[in-house]
């Protein structure tokens, strides 16, 4: 089945006879199958099942277009409750006994322990939600996603924080490679601004007290504080620092992006003052608001977190079957990049498949937002910068991928 | 220089915590004669009590402390004699790991009660009182006062009742004391009721100046360990020296090195005690 399947890639290159191979061919088609490796039990659940459903949902578009020139798409799901082993055990079975050419959906943990068996077994994974900066150093070859990294997080905060036109900063950081990834691009770009760094700490949580961190921090008086931690430890520090006299604002990472801060902390000492920093989806973009729509209609609901993204996966795995040489994963792989990036900006399957049939490069649009991989198949993501305002998160800033370049 | 003194002070309250959270694990090792690791989860017994009572169910904080620490000294009480009684002829090493296995019943009976998240008391903000350029808040000081009051009370304890000195008798030599005719398992039960409401008292502390999460007094047994191994065997009064080097050690340490080495100083000056005087400060080897 594979030599057929090369032997047809081949022929389409010729853009003369596309159109009319893509016809005479279409009955001699097999599905392709795509594994759709979420957590659909366990902490993650409720992501989970938002993601299969807009896999399908992406699955059934590209299918009612025509499907790709390797055929229909097909899935198969698993469920891996968060769990790295079981990750790689349904990850085997899906590539071994069903023939998956790509593997969508896993989490950061299962993502980073499946990065050996993709680039072993030529089959491409992609995360819509594993921000994990380990990717940063494993990905880019089989290993992609369509969520920017933890440390756009950071290069956001910096540029907030830059904004704001703050001349001295102290920064405290839990110490986890989730916090200080991020916190020490944020402070790369304050330096380059040449904003004074009064104090650069990092914390180690579940202390019952913060003081002696604070001590230095207070004494410098600077005018914002970079709060990068968990909620338990966050708390802490912000009435600690509250009560022991601070009177600048805060930037806050998106742990604590939660109603829950202001019950715990006391609203009148956050409002006016303090800022959160998060990961969000452009939803100004026009193929987002399309998405949005196609969701609204097709499921009655609002699309949840990660739905766009993972939309896009089904998206981007399509359209490189549909340009790629041959229809496996080493096929989607070697042109992956070049249907995200430079060419014709298309933003459906059926839009992306006309354009390839006439022969042009395309650069597929994600209802995410832009999806051109860097080296380590991460795309540039976009942020949202809120504020405490009557005892509540309100949006002030956003960050569209754009603002980064 | 004004910054190196608050660095001490800091350290100082840390040190009084540590005391706090110490002593009546302390106090189980002597007269017990095990570690009882379990020890810090009842800090978050104690906590969680406080914290329902002040939070939930609206009382003020100070009633809340009190019956919190009362409710916690039962609880252990109880422990002591359903679990670590039963077993306690098979050497320190089994009650040891048991109290491990008690730890986690604790741990997991406090995350399907309480949940997830973080809770915090139903109290105000810290006030900060400022003198000679140094900073203490209204809560550090009443950590400061009881650990001191804790320390006299329990030194006249000790030394002026006939539980007192039964308890010190059982902790210096067990067989002994049995045969001059110290009631062991009424001595036993009032070292349960003792050190658990010790640890009811720290998990108020806790309550007050924490941010509560079920994992978080859990998270105290490192310190708790180092100040009690630093204090070394004997008397109690080497629990306080020890709980205030470890705090002013590892506080006053931020002052060059990174606040992320906090718990490894504590090890250290552990380890460095340690080589100088092997038997801890309290001088004390058991017979």
């Amino acid at each position: 089945m594979k030599s057929t399947v090369s032997i047809k890639g081949v022929l389409l290159k010729s853009t003369l006879l596309a159109g009319a191979l893509a016809v005479s061919t279409a009955s001699a088609r097999a599905d392709v199958t795509i594994g759709v490796l979420v957590p659909l039990t366990g902490e993650l659940g409720e992501f989970g099942k938002i993601v299969a459903g807009a896999v399908e949902l992406g699955v059934a578009e590209v299918n009612a277009a025509g499907g790709t020139k390797c055929g229909n798409l097909r899935t198969v799901v698993a469920d891996t409750g968060g769990n790295p082993e079981v990750g790689i055990r349904e990850a085997t079975k899906m590539i071994e006994s069903e023939g998956a050419v790509a593997v969508v959906g896993p989490t950061s943990g299962v993502m980073v322990a499946l990065v050996d068996l993709a680039k072993r077994t030529k089959t491409v994974i992609m995360s819509p939600y594993a921000g994990t900066i380990t990717l940063n150093e494993l990905g880019g070859d089989y290993v992609y996603r369509t969520v920017s990294s933890d440390l756009g997080d950071g290069a956001a905060s910096g540029l907030w924080l830059t904004d704001q036109g703050y001349k001295r900063v102290a920064f405290m950081v839990q110490n986890e490679e989730s916090t200080i990834s991020p916190a020490q691009v944020a402070r790369d770009k304050l330096e380059t601004s040449g904003i004074e760094l009064t104090d650069y700490v990092v914390y180690n949580p579940g202390q019952p007290s913060y003081q002696a961190e604070l001590v230095s921090v207070l004494a410098n008086e600077p005018d914002a504080i970079y709060l990068a931690g968990g909620q338990q430890s966050g708390v802490t520090v912000i009435k600690e620092a509250t009560a022991g006299g601070f009177e600048g604002e805060w930037l806050f990472t998106a742990d604590l992006a939660v109603p829950e801060v202001f019950d715990a902390v006391g609203a009148q000492y956050l409002n006016g003052r303090a800022y959160v920093e998060f990961a969000d989806a452009d939803s100004s973009l026009p193929e987002f608001k399309a998405f949005d729509a196609l969701y609204q209609e097709k499921t009655g609901g609002e699309p949840g977190p990660f739905a766009a993204n993972s939309f896009d996966m089904a998206n981007l795995i399509a359209l490189s079957l549909e340009s790629a040489e041959s229809c496996t994963g080493e096929g989607i792989n070697s042109v992956i990049r070049d249907v995200a990036d430079g060419g014709e900006a298309v933003s459906s399957f059926a839009a992306g498949k006309e354009a390839i049939g006439a022969g042009k490069d395309i650069n597929l649009e994600g209802a995410s937002g832009p999806l051109a991989f860097d080296a380590s198949g991460t795309p540039a993501g976009a942020y949202s910068i809120q504020q405490a305002k009557d005892g509540k998160w309100e949006n002030v800033k956003f960050y569209p991928a754009s603002a980064f370049e | 220089m004004t910054l190196l003194a608050q660095y001490a002070l800091t350290g100082v309250v840390t040190g009084c915590f540590l005391i706090l959270a110490t002593i009546g694990f302390s106090l189980t090792r002597q007269v017990e004669g095990f570690l009882n690791i379990a020890h810090a989860e009842m800090l978050g017994v104690s906590a969680f009590i406080t914290w329902g009572l002040n939070a939930v169910a609206g009382w003020p904080i100070v009633p809340s402390g009190i019956v919190a620490i009362v409710a916690t000294a039962f609880i252990g009480l109880a422990i002591g004699r359903i679990v670590y009684d039963p077993i306690r002829k098979l050497g320190p090493a089994v009650v040891l790991i048991s109290s491990v296995g008690v730890a986690y019943v604790i741990a997991g009976l406090m995350h399907a009660v309480i949940g997830t998240g973080i809770r915090t008391l139903d109290i105000p903000l810290a006030t900060t009182y400022k003198a000679f350029g140094l900073r203490i808040t209204n809560y550090q000081m009443i950590v400061v006062a009881l650990a001191a009051l804790t320390g006299v009370s329990l030194a006249l304890f000790l030394n002026r009742t006939k539980t007192g000195l039964a308890i010190r008798a059982m902790s210096t030599n067990p067989e002994l004391a049995a045969s001059r005719g110290i009631d062991v398992r009424q001595t036993s039960r009032a070292t349960w009721l003792l050190s658990s409401g010790l640890a009811g008292l720290a998990g108020v502390m806790l309550a007050l100046i924490a941010t509560l999460s079920t994992d978080i007094a859990f998270h105290q047994i490192l310190q708790i360990l180092a100040v009690a191994i630093l204090a070394g065997l004997g008397s109690l009064y080497s629990v306080i020296v020890a709980g205030l080097i470890v705090g002013i050690a590892m506080d006053v340490s931020v002052f060059w090195i990174p606040a992320g080495y906090r718990p490894l100083i504590a090890f250290a000056v552990v380890i460095i005690a340690l080589l100088v005087r092997p038997e801890g400060l309290s001088m004390m080897k058991r017979s």
